[in-house]
């Protein structure tokens, strides 16, 4: 039992990373909806360059690199460029989905290096999460830059009226986030799983997607989201600690999504938003066109 | 934006109006490019890519054996295209083909299963009832799977890309319990695929194809008239421009995203009802089931590049369909990598968003000339005006 609940958080902080990511992002009036993809390919670098060097700190930066240029590109499309940002984030998880499954492939088995260092048993990556959640409600609240970043996704042209570049925010808050969720698709990769086969990933970019919205663009919310999430997934891969011979496993596998659904629902009624107050960003998937 | 170089001026500029001429050289190029690109593999392994790709041509397009399954892929792709284009007339994302594809598959299996089709391998059932009632299992259950998503996001505002995507993991590991390890639609061969279907049930075939090739055709007709011709499709039409104009019209956004996305889940479910109970040589739901999930995502392609029109999207169906099934044969055939045709579909995606933004933008080449003295003035008046 205790076992489930360390391997939860270890779950946890791959989807706390990955989600913080995009929630900074989210709050700057990017929506990256291919969250996926970038994981895929951040994961999928950071795999190969750890298992031919033998370093996790080479694939650990590779990863976050990859995710800083994906989100660059993403950005690119999005800001300068200006078109959907929806049909740009498909875009981004077909990239990812495809090129890995390709590039991959040679590489298709465990990473072979010794098991990554833990803190008295408990996951590192999971105190990663909780201080980058510190981190970013101390940015985005707490600091000028913050701020502005929250400004250029609520009213981008109120903001660019203040003196705020909406560009230079949008493509700061785009390369942030990438770095973040590379990191989260390497803690997957070289952590909490390091075993590569093809689509590996199994929608958890998808569900930390979900998490940006179910948290409403709180980071806290989003470390609890992320537990609750990690929680499920063991529950599903070992049912029989809690239920045992209760459904068959595969039916076990599709819980986590299809509580995802529940959850969704749950969260996303009248009551819940009255409760809480809705604080979507104002001016989220909206490209920003500067008049000259 | 504007550079001067050598005497000339380039400027990049958006259009104001971005003509259907632009839009279709641009998937052109995104096509052309891609296929470029994915030539560097065949390069690295020492092949000529022209070579390699007049093959690909060559088996899936004149092939005996290749034509028909260019066909049969190619069905698939359309219909899964369609599942796309009708929520996205409508402004909303179904990436949920898998999902609504196996719902319709294991329905229509289920239903064999009632007639004791699993059992009874050579049984004489009555395909002339059964086959129907397969057919409207199968949309029933796939047109239900894909409409939960779309009330969810009309009544809930429920992330219509997140529901889709789950529902699709969801069913995955659904067909696993029903195929693998004793469940109920295990096959004899207990090799965790689904029970093959008897001949008298299987969808009968005109000049060897399946009728569910020349359905999709003529789905393609009748889908573009409905889009284009009736009150119902003007309806999609406006709620995907303005959601918020179309309820001040009195279109109902509920009854609207419920219905586009039980429609599109409705064509996934006849591309699984085609592929698993119709191709020759399948009639089952195969082992590598989920390889068939992820082609269908190639729909998601065929509908962005033939830009939402349905008759567009056969040419389209069928390139992807040959070109992917073709890449697969050579992969074998060179020693490649698995994967070859995947990474074709990432690519295109990425490319075929590029040329589509790009698009939106014009070049001009001009020769320079010195801006007149008054205009530079103006101009500088201009950037000082704000500090007014």
């Amino acid at each position: 039992m205790s076992n489930l609940l360390i391997i939860s958080l270890a779950a946890a902080a791959v989807f706390a990373i990955a989600a913080l990511g995009e929630l900074l992002e989210q709050r700057a009036g990017i929506l990256n909806v291919g969250l996926e993809g970038v994981m895929l390919l951040s994961g999928t670098f950071g795999f190969i360059v750890a298992k031919t060097s033998g370093s996790y700190l080479q694939g650990f930066l590779v990863a976050i690199l990859t995710g800083a240029l994906v989100g660059l590109l993403h950005g690119f499309f999005s800001i300068t460029l200006g078109s959907n940002q929806v049909v740009n984030g498909m875009a981004i998880w077909i990239l990812g989905f495809g090129l890995t499954t390709y590039i991959g492939y040679p590489y298709t088995g465990p990473l072979g290096l010794a098991p990554f260092p833990t803190i008295g048993g408990l996951p590192v990556f999971f105190f990663v999460a909780l201080a980058l959640a510190v981190g970013i409600w101390f940015l985005l609240y707490k600091t000028h830059l913050g701020l502005k970043l929250r400004s250029v996704g609520e009213d981008p042209s109120v903001a660019e009226a203040s003196g705020i570049s909406v560009t230079a925010m949008r493509y700061l808050a785009v390369v942030l986030a990438g770095m973040l969720v590379g990191l989260g698709g390497a803690v997957y990769s070289l952590v909490y799983n390091p075993v590569w086969s093809y689509n590996y990933l199994q929608g958890w970019g998808f569900i930390a997607l979900a998490l940006v919205f179910f948290s409403l663009w709180n980071p806290f919310f989003v470390i609890a989201g992320a537990v609750f999430f990690g929680f499920l997934w063991q529950l599903s891969l070992y049912p029989e600690l809690l239920f045992p011979n209760v459904f068959s496993r595969y039916i076990w596998r599709a819980m986590p999504f299809l509580i995802t659904i529940i959850v969704f629902i749950l969260l996303s009624t009248r009551w819940f938003r009255l409760r809480w107050g809705a604080t979507k960003p104002e001016a989220l998937g909206v490209a920003y066109q500067r008049e000259s | 934006m504007r550079a001067v170089i050598g005497g000339y001026a380039i400027r990049i500029e958006r259009r104001a109006d971005v003509r259907w001429w632009h839009t279709a050289l641009a998937s052109v190029l995104a096509i052309l490019v891609s296929l470029f690109l994915v030539g560097i593999a065949f390069v690295r392994v020492g092949a000529d890519p022209l070579e390699v790709y007049s093959e690909i041509i060559k088996y899936a397009f004149v092939s005996e054996f290749g034509l028909p399954q260019t066909i049969n892929r190619a069905t698939f792709v359309l219909l899964a295209a369609f599942a796309l284009i009708v929520p996205l007339r409508a402004g909303l994302w179904n990436i949920g083909m898998p999902g609504q594809i196996f719902a319709a598959t294991l329905a229509a299996f289920g239903v064999a299963y009632a007639f004791g089709a699993k059992t009874l391998v050579n049984a004489q059932l009555p395909g002339v009832i059964v086959i129907p009632a397969m057919l409207v299992a199968a949309l029933i259950a796939s047109a239900v799977y894909g409409g939960i998503a779309g009330y969810l996001r009309g009544r809930l505002q429920v992330n219509e890309i997140v529901t889709t995507m789950m529902q699709n993991w969801a069913m995955l590991w659904i067909v696993a319990h029903m195929i693998r390890e004793g469940g109920p639609f295990m096959g004899r061969t207990a090799e965790g695929e689904g029970f093959t279907l008897p001949t008298s049930l299987r969808v009968p075939q005109v000049f060897d194809l399946p009728v569910t090739v020349y359905a999709a055709v003529v789905l393609a007709l009748l889908l573009t008239w409905f889009l284009t011709k009736t009150t119902l499709g003007y309806r999609i039409r406006t709620y995907g421009e303005s959601p918020r104009a179309a309820e001040y019209a009195g279109i109902d956004a509920t009854r609207i995203s419920t219905l586009v996305f039980a429609l599109g889940g409705a064509f996934a479910g006849l591309a699984g009802f085609h592929y698993f109970l119709g191709v020759p040589g399948v009639y089952k739901i195969p082992k590598n089931y989920a390889d068939f999930g992820d082609f269908s995502f190639y729909g998601l392609i065929t509908g962005l590049i033939a830009r939402n029109n349905p008759i567009a999207a056969i040419p389209v169906a069928m390139l992807f369909g040959g070109i992917s099934g073709g890449a697969r044969f050579m992969q074998g055939k060179l020693r490649l990598a698995f994967g070859i045709d995947y990474a074709l579909l990432g690519v295109l995606m990425i490319m075929m968003v590029a040329f589509q933004a790009l698009a939106q933008y014009a070049v001009r080449i001009e020769r320079a000339v010195p801006i007149p003295a008054t205009q530079r003035e103006r101009g500088e008046s201009r950037v000082e005006s704000p500090h007014h």
